[in-house]
């Protein structure tokens, strides 16, 4: 589930990311925030060595709402 | 008498008189009336905010209950046992004589912590930590709001009815600031109910960093420690459990390891979020020295007094970031502020410390969404 939150001044629209990242090679994968995700959390397999991932950090990024 | 204004020009009284009458009448009214008129003003600005504040309230209520009832499958109806929650009050001692007023805070906040715990475990249909967790902070937004509404609702009443222009006034000029953190609250419950990582979790998020693959155990109430190791220093790093929302005792737990575990640090390192000041921007890193956690001033004084006692000195790590962005998913900024406050406490651990020491390293706030 993509999840989307009012930013603070109400025209940007906050899409929340999950950020997985290889702890072998450092590479790191940006996808949609789906519930059940936290820090620390296995993610799926890396695309350059294909070791374990793990999630590294989730945050939230700012888009211009279309009205 | 009345002298229609076709009349008056016929009888002599020309336009200039009438602006004249016109104007002495407008100030004899402001005159008189100033303080009358800018208490309405006052009184609809504040209406119009209140009814703001209740429609914040009573939408956080609702998302606690339809959170309680979906994901907590509440077996019963929880409205009523909501509704009494959000009235539950918590009395702080009496501070007449302060000597040990801390020791009777923490009792009373501990209390009221476990019943809180308590009494969501006994409303949901399960035991997940995480759903209990979330539960008990969305309670918290609802309670919150719901005290916001109460007081400002008070203060409107008690200056309408003593017809108080001061109060009015001082009420109206607060309300943005009210209505803005009030705000900030119901933004939150979104990213409460989903388990993200809020802001005010930075400081988990850099520790669970340095606790990766190491052997965690509790060290106080819903909170966990790791030992690891960095260019010779030997770290105790602590946080709150997550990935409940939890903040954990980081107060009891530095007090623990230096009192009973018999660790003597040669330094304290706490990382946490901080109120940036308007124009500052977000995710900028500050470096300090002193206790940083926010809070009731509990486990600050505890972490204090230990460190005073063992002669530890404290040094902190401050991500900055507004009361909106500390309590709703953590931004970009913050997220990207965390390479940096890392280095910076790498460096710290090499400039303050030397091979062979101890070091109490403490990533301080909410812990959902951020595991170890």
């Amino acid at each position: 589930m993509m999840s989307s939150v009012p930013g603070p001044d109400k025209k940007t629209k906050l899409l929340v990311y999950t950020i997985e990242e290889c702890p072998v090679c450092g590479q790191k994968t940006k996808r949609a925030f789906v519930v059940g995700d936290y820090v620390t959390k296995d993610g799926g397999k890396c695309a350059k060595c294909s070791n374990q991932t793990k999630v590294s950090l989730v945050y939230a990024e700012g888009t211009k709402a279309s009205s | 008498m009345f002298i229609p204004f076709g009349s008056a020009l016929q009888v002599g009284i020309d336009s200039n008189s009438i602006f004249l009458i016109f104007w002495v009448g407008f100030f004899v009214v402001t005159f008189f009336y100033q303080a009358r008129l800018q208490s309405y003003m006052a009184l609809s600005d504040i209406s119009r905010g209140l009814n703001k504040l209740r429609v914040m309230k009573d939408k956080s209520r609702k998302e606690a209950i339809d959170y309680l009832v979906n994901v907590g499958k509440a077996p019963s109806d929880p409205t009523q046992r909501v509704d009494q929650f959000l009235d539950y009050v918590t009395i702080m001692p009496v501070d007449l004589d302060p000597a040990g007023l801390v020791g009777k805070i923490d009792h009373v906040v501990t209390t009221n912590n476990d019943r809180v715990r308590a009494e969501v475990g006994a409303l949901l249909g399960q035991t997940n930590a995480v759903t209990v967790s979330i539960s008990e902070n969305l309670l918290e937004v609802a309670t919150s709001l719901n005290v916001i509404h109460k007081i400002v609702r008070h203060f409107y009443l008690l200056g309408k009815k003593t017809n108080s222009y001061i109060t009015l006034l001082q009420l109206q000029m607060l309300m943005p600031l009210i209505i803005q953190e009030a705000d900030a609250l119901l933004n939150a419950v979104d990213s409460f109910k989903l388990g993200q990582p809020i802001g005010d979790g930075i400081g988990p998020v850099i520790v669970s960093r340095y606790m990766a693959g190491k052997e965690k155990r509790a060290v106080a109430k819903d909170t966990v420690m790791a030992v690891t190791e960095y260019k010779g220093r030997k770290l105790y790093v602590l946080k709150a459990d997550g990935p409940m929302a939890y903040v954990g005792q980081p107060g009891v737990a530095i007090k623990k390891i230096i009192e009973e575990m018999g660790v003597k640090p040669s330094a304290i390192v706490m990382i946490d979020a901080a109120l940036k000041l308007e124009g500052e921007k977000t995710g900028e890193i500050a470096e300090g020295v002193g206790a940083a956690i926010g809070g009731i001033g509990v486990e600050k004084f505890q972490i204090e007094e230990a460190a005073t006692k063992a002669k530890v000195p404290l040094y902190a790590i401050l991500v900055k970031q507004s009361i909106l962005e500390a309590i709703t998913v953590m931004r970009k900024e913050v997220a990207e502020a965390a390479e940096k406050a890392t280095q910076v406490l790498n460096r710290v651990i090499e400039e303050k410390t030397k091979e062979g020491d101890e070091v109490v390293v403490a990533g301080v706030g909410n812990s959902l969404g951020v595991a170890q």
